[in-house]
């Protein structure tokens, strides 16, 4: 037995616990309680997953019901993403958080998400994964209606209201699969083997990927998203362009490779429609994004966009898809979780939430709105950036199959984010007449090393992807040939 | 040596029951209404232990035989059932404790504890009792103290409350009578070994009356445990009586009489006999609308408890659901949502009867912020709904999974669709509260938090209460084998 | 039909009970659907003891002993008894609620009371 796995599952949650009983002497405490947390529980879940690699049965109810941890390739790569971009959003949540009042709460659902969110990332068996999920929605639900406005409320409850809907599929997709194969671990290649493809097993995978992909907001399960915008912008760029909908990205690709596999997904003629679906999500999404004053749910319908893609590479089926998704899920992050961090900046200083009133606000603030034009170029995929290595494995891919109208959308697809996102930044650094007078908006550091940092991270991987590359490729390898 | 245990039981609680009134105070009342049930209890444990290593038997109560006597029969499932109504009425008379004075005036204290150790008496005795005719007669005493623990709170509700269910209550019961007075006629035997014996040697020819005799079951102890349209009677007693006997009611009260329609379809009829009629594949149905429509009943409502006791018919229409489906497996997932209701309702209604007590509001709009005054109680309501929906960990999941297991194996997969979409509904009730007991309070500003808790001290029974969500929830396998086991035993 | 004609004691019961069924769900008037409650179970009562008459046969009280075909069945007799003891149980304090359900609504009309509903 080797219960190592559970400490930076437990850690965040102890953590937030401790929030409720520690009196902070002053703010400077409290922020290093927290930070200093974070910050260990990421060496916690960095020194499981690389040094002790346990592999662990908590408890059995029964052949379904077990609780099991295990550590993979695909554990490896989204504890890494999720605890690095956890420490970054931290440390810019102090002042953001200071500005929208009732911190405690928000750091103690924070840090319960954490510890939720490396729970899903190391789920051996579905049914653990599925565990995590429910709770996944619970604890991510507090954040959502934070301000405790109608229209949060609103916005929470419609959440909830997909979450649950999402996750009941889910239970019934298990239930199916569960009834033809008789386990639910994951396992690289899938757990089908001897197993003719029926149309039961064709439904549970229907099943299962439309569960998840309410979460992975795919259209038509995607409104939640852009109306869980309301919530204060550190949430918003964790959760909702990082966290929530990744774990519905990730949950596809496990059951897609880890539970079916590729060959039985291949065999069951589905994918041309699920595909249709993703390729609708590529382009609603961008076209709608097109439409929006508001910064934040322009951001967000851009999620539903760029999540598409990563569907896409998913649905592929092949090894460069594959990677290319998987190369699109962490620069997706990164680059996300920048444009949203820019925006909460413009919003806090200024206050300013649609695209209108920014004009000229690049004089003042310089390093904010640098960081988010080369973020926007990254993610409209203009060499020498992340973005674009990413989308160049997805054509690859599309390529492979003979599909060349995938290429053709994501091209469409890179000329309409670069019609949303340029706006942004050209209107920013036009000349304009802003209602205050001009000076330095920037704001504290705490919140501009972040953002400068990630920025730095996009240049990076932009300019040297070959070690993320290499470990990427060795995962879709192993899934795929 | 544990043979004759279960008639203690009953015993023990019968004269418990009529001692009280001897003795004029509270307190004694307490002790000995309190202290016959800790007895029960030790003795119906005993009893399970000594059936679980020795399996099932027959206790001749006064030692006559068989078609001339009174038999009990004492398997697994009736040890089982014995030990859940004890531990759930000593939970409810153990808060009762601290909260039955609010509720009635002083004279009426010690009737309380005697109609209830009357009414826990007359339920085991419709658990335990093989024979058609005693089981009539607990059946009837158990109508007229379970509406008694309703109209013990005089307030005019209550009064038509009790007599709404009164009359249905007896309405079921007449059809029961005439059940038993058609399946004597055609056997003339009322002990149910017997019964069964010579039903399935005249079957083919009096296939008919069987069937009349069924449906007249069916009907009737359908109306007793608020099988779907038959309900009516439910929302009002279980709204209006004080939280215990609310508990009470929906806890144990309508499982007696479930598991003697369980015992009535396999021990009296058999499955041969059953199988061969169309009465399963009626009550699977009228189990899977009823899973539904008590939902969306309860999702209408705008009183709490009139919430929580519209659920009671959803989750009524799983253990129906699970003895239509026929098969071993629906009915070891029927009894383990006995268990699982039992507990969860009562917790549920307790701790819905504290919040009412404590803040004299009965709308579920009113009770925004709820979590900031009662963080404990809430929180015990919140395990509650969060097991009815079905959240993994807690008993309530597991029960789905059982009924999911059991619709694969009958090989009707369509039909899980109703198990999930019964539960998202469960979700479309519970959370509501929830989220406005924690988080609605915002809308409320300039609200003056009273800490209206009470003390942890008088919260303790609904915890054990919720710990048995919890711990069938992490290890329900042991129960559902253990229910595997005590199946055969009864046909 | 010349069934129902010989056994005339099951045919007139199962007429008495629908007709206390139809009493019993059909008044809105408590002390009818009482009155509904006991024609039902009476009708029960005569089935259960036409069951156990034997024609031509004495009640089974033993002076001299004869062989056991002398007399009728005595079990249904016997359940009877306590069936008649529940029905008036029943009966009394369904009629005891009633009287307080006419001092709190000044009704006896289960239909107007439920239309007062007060909640």
């Amino acid at each position: 037995m080797n219960f190592l796995a559970l400490v930076p599952i437990a850690f965040p949650m102890a953590l937030a616990v401790g929030m409720h009983f520690v009196e902070f002497k002053n703010e400077s405490y409290k922020r290093a309680y927290l930070l200093g947390g974070v910050f260990l529980n990421f060496i916690f879940a960095m020194m499981v997953i690389f040094v002790a690699n346990p592999e662990m049965h908590i408890f059995k109810i029964n052949d379904f019901m077990e609780i099991y941890f295990k550590v993979d390739g695909m554990s490896k790569l989204f504890i890494t993403m999720t605890s690095i971009l956890w420490i970054f959003t931290t440390a810019y949540s102090f002042d953001y958080m200071h500005h929208e009042g009732k911190e405690q709460k928000f750091f103690t659902y924070f840090l319960v998400t954490y510890g939720v969110i490396v729970g899903i990332s190391l789920a051996g068996n579905i049914f653990t994964f599925y565990i995590f999920y429910e709770f996944l929605t619970l604890s991510t639900f507090p954040l959502v209606i934070h301000t405790g406005t109608k229209e949060a409320l609103a916005s929470g409850k419609k959440y909830l209201i997909y979450s649950f809907s999402g996750a009941t599929l889910v239970l019934l997709g298990m239930i199916l699969l569960f009834s033809v194969t008789g386990t639910l671990d994951f396992v690289p290649g899938g757990i089908l083997e001897g197993v003719a493809i029926n149309n039961r097993v064709t439904a549970a995978y229907v099943i299962l990927f439309l569960g998840f992909s309410v979460k992975a907001a795919m259209v038509p399960f995607h409104s939640w998203l852009p109306a869980a915008m309301v919530a204060p912008t550190p949430v918003s760029s964790l959760l909702h362009a990082v966290a929530v909908v990744k774990s519905g990205i990730f949950a596809l690709i496990r059951i897609t490779f880890y539970l079916f596999g590729a060959e039985a997904v291949n065999a069951m003629h589905v994918r041309g429609y699920l595909s249709i679906l993703v390729a609708l999500t590529i382009l609603m999404g961008s076209f709608v994004a097109l439409h929006q004053e508001n910064l934040k749910k322009r951001l967000a319908y851009s999620t539903i966009s760029q999540l598409g893609y990563i569907m896409l590479g998913i649905l592929l089926l092949n090894e460069d898809g594959l990677t290319g998704a998987l190369l699109h899920l962490i620069n997706h992050a990164v680059i996300k979780i920048t444009l949203f961090f820019c925006v909460g900046i413009i919003m806090l200083r200024t206050g300013y939430k649609t695209i209108g009133e920014i004009r000229g606000i690049g004089k003042k603030m310089p390093i904010t709105m640098g960081c988010f034009s080369i973020a926007s170029i990254s993610l409209i995929g203009i060499p020498p950036t992340n973005g674009f290595v990413s989308k160049w494995f997805l054509a690859m891919g599309g390529l492979q199959e003979n599909r060349a109208i995938f290429v053709v959308i994501l091209l469409v697809s890179a000329i309409l984010t670069a019609a949303y996102l340029m706006p942004i930044v050209i209107t920013a650094f036009f000349p304009g007449e802003m209602g205050k007078e001009l000076e330095n908006s920037e704001p504290p550091l705490m919140m501009l090393i972040p953002v400068v940092v990630l920025t730095g991270i996009t240049v990076a991987f932009g300019l040297f992807p070959n070690f993320i590359l290499h470990f990427i490729q060795g995962i879709s390898r192993s899934l795929i040939g | 040596m544990y043979n004759s245990y279960p008639l203690i039981i009953i015993l023990v609680l019968f004269i418990s029951a009529f001692a009280i009134p001897l003795f004029k105070s509270i307190k004694m009342a307490r002790i000995i209404g309190i202290s016959a049930a800790g007895i029960s209890l030790v003795l119906s444990i005993l009893t399970l232990i000594g059936v679980k290593a020795n399996g099932a038997y027959y206790f001749r109560v006064g030692h006559f035989d068989a078609p001339w006597g009174i038999e009990f029969h004492i398997g697994i499932i009736e040890g089982l059932m014995g030990v859940l109504f004890m531990t759930v009425s000593m939970a409810v008379l153990w808060f009762s404790i601290y909260s039955i004075d609010h509720d009635l005036s002083k004279k009426k204290v010690p009737l309380f504890y005697t109609l209830v150790n009357l009414l826990v008496g007359s339920l085991l005795g419709i658990v335990f009792s093989d024979d058609l005719f005693n089981c009539f007669v607990f059946i009837e005493i158990s109508s007229i103290a379970s509406c008694g623990i309703v109209v013990v709170k005089d307030k005019k509700e209550n009064i038509k409350a009790a007599l709404k269910y009164l009359i249905l209550s007896s309405l079921g019961s007449g059809l029961v009578l005439m059940g038993i007075a058609l399946v004597y006629s055609l056997t003339g035997h009322l002990n149910m070994a017997h019964i069964h014996e010579a039903l399935v040697s005249i079957y083919p020819e009096h296939s008919r009356n069987m069937l009349i005799a069924i449906g007249l079951f069916t009907v009737g102890l359908g109306v007793k445990s608020a099988m779907f349209p038959l309900h009516t009677w439910l929302p009002d007693a279980h709204t209006y009586a004080p939280a215990s006997s609310s508990a009470l009611l929906s806890a144990l009260v309508l499982k007696a009489y479930v598991i003697l329609y369980i015992k009535i379809i396999h021990r009296v009829f058999g499955m041969s006999i059953v199988g061969d009629l169309p009465v399963l594949n009626i009550v699977l149905l009228l189990g899977a609308v009823g899973m539904i429509a008590g939902s969306v009943l309860a999702i209408l409502q705008k009183n709490l408890k009139r919430m929580v006791a519209y659920s009671s018919v959803a989750q009524m229409g799983y253990v129906f659901f699970g003895i239509g489906l026929g098969t071993t497996m629906g009915l070891a997932a029927a009894i383990f949502q006995i268990f699982n209701h039992a507990f969860t309702k009562s917790a549920l209604f307790l701790s819905a009867g504290s919040i009412l007590e404590k803040t004299g509001k009965k709308n579920i709009s009113d009770l925004k912020g709820i979590g900031k005054e009662m963080p404990f109680t809430m929180a015990i309501f919140t395990i509650g709904g969060m097991s009815l929906v079905g959240i993994p960990l807690l008993s309530g999941f597991n029960s789905k999974w059982n009924f999911a297991v059991a619709v694969i194996e009958a090989h009707r997969v369509e039909l899980l669709a109703v198990v999930l979409i019964s539960s998202l509904l469960n979700a479309l009730y519970y959370f509501p509260v929830i989220i406005n007991g924690y988080f609605g309070e915002e809308s409320l500003e300039g609200k003056v938090y009273r800490n209206t808790e009470r003390p942890l001290k008088e919260l303790l029974p609904i915890i054990v209460l919720v710990l048995g969500v919890i711990y069938f929830g992490v290890s329900g396998g042991g129960l559902l084998s253990l229910i595997e086991a005590g199946i055969p035993a009864l046909n | 039909m010349g069934h129902l004609i010989t056994n005339y004691y099951e045919t007139g019961a199962i007429i008495l009970f629908g007709v206390g069924f139809v009493t019993l769900l059909a008044h809105g008037n408590l002390i009818k659907k009482i009155i509904g409650m006991n024609i039902m179970d009476t009708a029960v009562f005569l089935f259960f003891i036409a069951k156990g008459y034997i024609s031509g046969s004495e009640a089974p009280i033993i002076r001299s002993v004869k062989s056991a075909t002398g007399y009728i069945n005595p079990v249904p007799t016997a359940l009877m008894l306590t069936g008649i003891v529940v029905a008036v149980s029943i009966t009394a304090f369904a009629l005891a609620l009633t009287i307080r359900v006419y001092e709190k609504y000044g009704t006896v009309d289960l239909n107007e009371i439920i239309k007062m509903g007060g909640e």
